[in-house]
């Protein structure tokens, strides 16, 4: 009665208190409601990380909630809130349900079926290879989407419909460090494991927000047991520069003088590990002579850093036992990113510090798969890593894929921006996007607007028909999106693993390998792609294209073989498979105390340890030159190709702006939670200074204007900035509209991250 | 788009035949998911662990039990949130696990990342600041409720809200300093954090601080009675309700250090209903209390009835028009305002619990006299003579307006201070009853009513930036609403010219809730 008589003064149960209760399970508590039935592991499909997702499944083996793998090497546990987010894009309202076909009459996309599409795709395209040549199609893909994907629509547009230029969104991103590590250590080879951020006494962060833009490797900072000292160089105080024992801010692409400055400290210091320098590197002493300019005077004049911090930072780098260097796009996008990333890989080289642990000189990757992008993309090497302009090469894949050498091009692709000229000059007419967003990333964003009236049929594949590239679209294949299909990501410390179909793909839309597989029965070259009968097949392809590469993975036997093993790096060769056996073997031997004729087996010992979770390159500091030595190249730096000067006295940084937006947001805006967080991602910031002289306070709306355009954001004055500078996100549509189209010549990557600027109250 | 339309799709490709059959063998395979029960076994197999010291290793591990206490609090403790502001790199982690953890909404997180910032160009500062609830020891949200659709647990500390007492009423909005309790369209009640109780109870770190990849926070036992003093720099004060979070950081803090969205003017919500309701009982109380007072006019109709009572009822109310129309007025703008009160309940089926806040709460009590007012603002039509029910009437309705007053004034947002609703409230209530029996009276309190809005529409206070920058065409609307007011009873137009005064109050009280300077824990730089 006293129980009856509470609950009818103190309501605490009905309906809506049982909404949040919890079940208890494996997982710790759940939401009731959203118990799982059963689960399964998936690598998260934003950035290059790599962590693994445990998703919930419910009955039907649908997809219902998710939480981090606390099993996996990677992420122990852990996600940033696009990970936890990660299914919440599947469900937009405005994902893309079937094909759709601009109506010449209405000027509109309208649904049509697939054979439509296809039909639709395959005139068109071979209407206009017909008109203009094989040359004159196109695509740009994605760092997006499995490495099946990447490797079968590789194939099929060269090999299948004679496409010779193609190029990926990982040229926005990855290209420099893929060109740096090609140059330096004869393959695109980041050369370190995840541990190295636990095991440095120093890390050396380069034009690097770890904190904003991969938060669970920032976690692996933090687990530094060693007492680290954190060098931050930005022109920003970041985030992660806030943690830093050190923050040098240099004035904005100036960041290669001051590291060749830093290699004349050292040098001068003898801080140098002359035996690996001698019998590993090649050009040292050519590097030497180089920066003898470099002097403390010269670095402050170009870079604004006093001599007292070099000399810090030279303290710090030179009484570090264990060194890594660690850059991402600050480096990755100037007009001069390659010799900077490679002024890096010097550091490392010079000083020993890399093979060991805790060392190295370590490319923090962008997107998901951009590794996948850089081994299998076909765009500038031939599948798995060859050279398009090497006829062995040529052969030994056209071998693998059973097809005629004679199809391979002899030549790689040209690049993003060379491809958008050549639309511009009319010689190609014919484009295909896949799940990028070139609309509204393109550097100079109006440059690809005034270009996509140049092209004769644009096709478009995405999961969402509103990208603002999609909404230029003459047809819009619809994608499945991560979640919906299966295949492998290689993450940043070249770890394979797998993404799973954990949900059914919205009407007809289809994984991006099928809809590949339909466009070559429909392009009449079915046959020439049989074996690739599935993500499975493609990988078992993949996997012999690996072999004696030095990125071979042909130990790996299945996707639950990664998915088992916590992801495997590569190399894993088929003997350190074996070799792997053997230590099990042995580890169970030790157990039972049983003797064993396995313990007398005898292999060549791997350059990796095969049964670590945690595998670095180049202990025996071997590289993958022909002389096995690594090269020190080096250039005199370039000035900054757009100056300010008094009609744009400014300099626009742009980067990331928060861990809650992906690039062009086109799938973490569908989460209202992530658009919470990602608020700070279309302001500008301005120092106090620079805001008070042109009377803008916080909050106040204001006009960026370029030479090439013009774009507003809501101000926020702040000394994170330095004065002379603004920041905006890279997540703005609008931010592009303002950037200058420079390119580093050697990886064609665009310079983002430095533009002339005016601004004023809006 | 393009300088050559594409060309309609021609013939079918060579091979439709066989397109077509493995475009649906294609299409069927895209729907088709691993059937889980495989799934699942596989799973089991791969987690096989045979040691069973590392599998309860393994499952604290996963529970992250070392990020909450051993034990539970003893007497003058509670459990509380600890912040290790150095720890925290502002990856937002936790506000998506508090979402996806708790089963929360599509908009919903009971915790959020600010930001505070300031330094000097030499040496900028940053600092994210992730907030939850901090479970107050004498928690705002709590003593306002009406209904006690909160409670503090008497051993952890935690303040539980109660989702199927509360009547939705938004009070605890209000109430708390840090924006803690968040309104729910979908179910028509708040919902917060309750520190994952659930979790605790069974040895499990809260959502936030388990997926937090550095650990920033945890659960700690703090003592109920020391002053959580040097709460936050940038929060509001914490005297007031003693917020328990510690936020701990051994950074030097600039003097300058501000929220990022220090400067930012949020509008706040209008609540119609209440702004309607407050004003409407306010006109009530102040006509109803004067009316007996207008003196009579002569009869200018008169109706041959046979029933004596109605008869001598109805000679009495048309002899005595304008007090009547008065009368008349005052009740049908009471009953429309305590009508509208109910609008403004998200679950009102619940309300009739009211009176079990009145120990604390001031919307308890105000509901309680308003729940007596009417009542005896109908008996005066029974009983139009008694001097004695027109002063209990009158001294009933005060005390309503000024429950109503306290209501907003014990929220210590500084727009509502004890001043500036007092003259708000009884003011509109006071000029109600001096415009039909003086108007000249009326026309000075109602300049000294302006007088006072337009000093809090002054300076640099939120508030005032406020109504002058966003608000400003309905704080022009409202002036020129009470002008007129004033120019019509200068005119003798005293049905027009409270027409007038009572548009321009229901104005006031509008910009009154909009224009009010809510306190909050940090935010963004740009608001959403």
């Amino acid at each position: 009665m006293n129980t009856s008589i509470d609950q009818l003064l103190h309501a605490r149960q009905g309906d809506m208190t049982r909404e949040l209760v919890q079940q208890p399970g494996d997982l710790g508590n759940l939401p009731a409601r959203l118990t799982p039935t059963s689960t399964t592991h998936s690598i998260c499909g934003f950035c290059s990380t790599g962590c693994s997702l445990e998703i919930h499944l419910d009955a039907s083996g649908q997809a219902i909630n998710l939480t981090p793998n606390k099993d996996y090497p990677v992420n122990l546990g852990m996600a940033c809130p696009k990970g936890w987010e990660a299914l919440t894009p599947l469900a937009a309202p405005d994902r893309v349900t079937s094909p759709l076909l601009r109506n010449p009459a209405t000027g509109k996309l309208e649904p049509v079926d697939w054979a439509t599409a296809l039909r639709a795709f395959v005139d068109n395209f071979k209407g206009i290879q017909s008109r203009h040549g094989r040359a004159a199609l196109s695509f740009l893909s994605t760092g997006q989407i499995v490495a099946e994907e990447m490797a079968l629509l590789g194939a099929l547009a060269k090999f299948g419909m004679g496409m010779l230029h193609v190029d990926s969104n990982t040229r926005q991103c990855m290209a420099t460090a893929q060109v740096a590590y090609k140059q330096s250590f004869g393959f695109d080879a980041p050369p370190f494991t995840y541990a190295d951020f636990e095991e440095s006494d120093t890390l050396v962060f380069v034009g690097a927000n770890p904190c904003i833009a991969h938060p669970i490797m920032w976690q692996r900072v933090k687990r530094n047991r060693h007492n680290p000292r954190i060098i931050v160089v930005d022109p920003r105080r970041t985030e992660t520069a806030m943690q830093a024992t050190l923050h040098l801010a240099p004035y904005p692409k100036s960041d290669i003088t001051l590291l060749y400055g830093l290699a004349r400290e050292l040098i001068r210091r003898d801080k140098i590990d002359h035996a690996f320098v001698t019998e590993h590197t090649r050009d040292f002493a050519a590097f030497a002579a180089f920066v003898e300019t470099f002097t403390p005077g010269r670095v402050t004049r170009e870079t604004g850093i006093t001599a007292e911090a070099q000399q810090q930072l030279a303290d710090l780098v030179a009484s570090g036992k264990r060194v890594s260097f660690w850059w991402t796009m600050g480096v990755n996008q100037s007009h001069q990113s390659t010799r900077t990333a490679q002024a890096l890989i010097n550091l490392a080289l010079m000083t020993g510090n890399i093979g060991r642990p805790g060392t190295g000189a370590n490319s923090i990757t962008g997107q998901c798969n951009a590794m996948g992008s850089r081994l299998f993309g076909n765009a500038s090497s031939l599948l798995g890593g060859y050279e398009f302009s090497n006829a062995a090469h040529r052969k030994h894949v056209a071998s693998i894929l059973g097809i005629d050498p004679a199809v391979i091009p002899n030549d790689k692709s040209i690049a993003y921006d060379q491809i958008l000229d050549a639309v511009d000059h009319g010689e190609i007419r014919g484009l295909w996007i896949i799940a990028t967003n070139t609309a509204h990333s393109w550097i100079n964003q109006h440059s690809f607007h005034e270009v996509r009236k140049k092209l004769d049929f644009l096709v478009v594949q995405d999961m969402y028909a509103t990208t603002e590239t999609a909404q230029m679209a003459d047809l819009v294949l619809p994608a499945a999106g991560w979640g919906e299909k299966e295949g492998i990501f290689i993450n940043s410390e070249r770890r394979l693993g797998v993404a799973r179909k954990v949900s059914r793909a919205p009407g007809t839309a289809l994984s991006d390998f099928a809809i590949f597989q339909l466009i070559a029965q429909a392009w009449g070259c079915g046959e020439m792609f049989a074996r690739w009968s599935s993500p499975a097949a493609a990988f078992g392809i993949m996997r012999e294209l690996s072999r004696g590469q030095p990125c071979d993975f042909t130990g790996i036997r299945d996707y639950n073989h990664i998915a088992d093993s916590g992801g495997i790096q590569w190399p894993f060769t088929e003997r350190d498979a074996l070799l792997m056996k053997n230590v099990e073997c042995r580890m169970k031997n030790d157990k039972t105390s049983e003797p064993s004729d396995h313990s007398s087996f005898s292999i060549h010992p791997s350059p990796l340890d095969a049964s670590a979770s945690q595998r670095r390159l180049f202990a025996d500091g071997r590289f993958y030159t022909p002389d096995a030595r690594a090269i020190f190249l080096f250039a005199e730096p370039v000035a900054l190709p757009e100056p300010t000067d008094t009609d744009y006295p400014l300099l626009l940084l742009t980067g990331r702006a928060s861990s809650a937006q992906w690039h062009t947001g086109t799938r973490t805006d569908k989460s209202a939670v992530l658009r919470k967080l990602a608020s700070r991602a279309h302001g500008l910031e301005i120092n106090p200074a620079d805001a008070e002289r042109l009377g803008i306070t916080s909050g106040s709306k204001v006009t960026i204007s370029s030479r090439r355009g013009e774009a507003t954001a809501i101000a926020f004055v702040t000394s994170i900035v330095s004065p002379g500078q603004i920041y905006m996100g890279m997540h703005s549509p609008e931010v592009n509209r303002l950037t200058f189209p420079s390119f580093d010549p050697h990886s064609r990557q665009p310079g983002y991250k430095a533009c002339a600027v005016k601004i004023s109250p809006a | 788009m393009s300088t050559e339309a594409p060309s309609a799709p021609s013939s079918p490709p060579a091979a439709t035949g066989s397109l077509a059959s493995f475009l649906d063998e294609i299409l069927a395979e895209q729907q088709r998911l691993h059937t889980p029960v495989v799934r699942a076994s596989a799973a089991h197999d791969h987690s096989k662990i045979t040691d069973p010291e590392s599998k309860i290793k393994n499952r604290e591990s996963k529970i992250f039990s070392d990020l909450i206490p051993l034990t539970a609090p003893g007497p003058g403790e509670q459990y509380a949130f600890e912040v290790d502001l150095d720890a925290c790199s502002g990856c937002k982690a936790c506000v998506s696990a508090c979402h996806s953890l708790n089963g929360l909404d599509d908009t919903e997180a009971w915790r959020d990342v600010g930001l505070v910032h300031g330094g000097t160009t030499a040496a900028p500062y940053q600092q994210t600041i992730t907030t939850a609830c901090h479970h107050c020891t004498d928690p705002g949200c709590l003593n306002g409720c009406p209904v006690v659709a909160y409670e503090k647990d008497p051993v952890t500390g935690i303040v539980r809200h109660l989702d199927d007492q509360c009547i939705g009423c938004s009070y605890c909005i209000l109430k708390c300093p840090y924006d803690v309790p968040k309104f729910s369209e979908r179910l028509g009640i708040v919902r917060k954090c309750d520190m994952c109780q659930q979790r605790l109870a069974v040895g499990e770190a809260p959502a936030c601080a388990q997926a937090c990849p550095t650990h920033a926070i945890s659960i700690i036992k703090v003592s109920t009675t020391t002053p959580n003093a040097d709460f936050l720099a940038a929060a509001p004060d914490p005297t007031y309700t003693r917020p328990t979070t510690r936020y701990l950081s051994n950074r030097e803090r600039p003097a300058n250090t501000t929220a990022a969205d220090a400067n930012t003017l949020y509008v706040q919500p209008a609540h119609a209903p209440l702004a309607v309701m407050l004003t409407l009982t306010q006109l009530a109380v102040g006509l109803l209390a004067t009316a007996p007072l207008i003196p009579n006019t002569p009869p200018f109709l008169s109706l041959p009835l046979s029933l004596s009572v109605i008869r001598s009822l109805v000679t009495y109310y048309v002899t005595n028009y304008s007090a009547h129309l008065t009368q008349f007025t005052g009740l049908a703008l009471l009953f429309a305002g305590l009508g509208a009160s109910v609008l403004h309940l998200g679950q009102p089926t619940r309300a009739w619990r009211f009176f079990l806040g009145l120990r604390t709460s001031w919307l308890s009590r105000e509901i309680l006299v308003f729940s007596a007012f009417a009542p005896l603002a109908l008996a005066t039509l029974l009983w139009p003579d008694s001097a004695l029910l027109h002063t209990v009437v009158a001294l009933t309705g005060f005390i309503g307006v000024a429950c109503s007053a306290m209501i907003y004034i014990d929220t210590h947002r500084r727009f509502w201070a004890p001043l500036f609703t007092s003259v708000r409230f009884l003011g509109t209530a006071a000029i109600a009853a001096l415009l039909p029996i003086h108007p000249p009276a009326a026309i000075a309190a109602l300049l000294l009513k302006l007088g006072v809005e337009i000093y809090q529409a002054l300076g640099p206070g939120t508030s005032a930036r406020i109504q002058r920058g966003p608000l400003r065409s309905l704080l022009v609307f409202r002036l020129l609403l009470a002008a007129s007011s004033v120019a019509a009873l200068l005119a003798h137009q005293t049905v027009a010219a409270f027409a007038l005064f009572a548009a321009g109050e229901i104005a006031e009280r509008v910009l009154f809730f909009k224009a009010v300077d809510a306190p909050k824990m940090p935010g963004h730089p740009v608001s959403p």
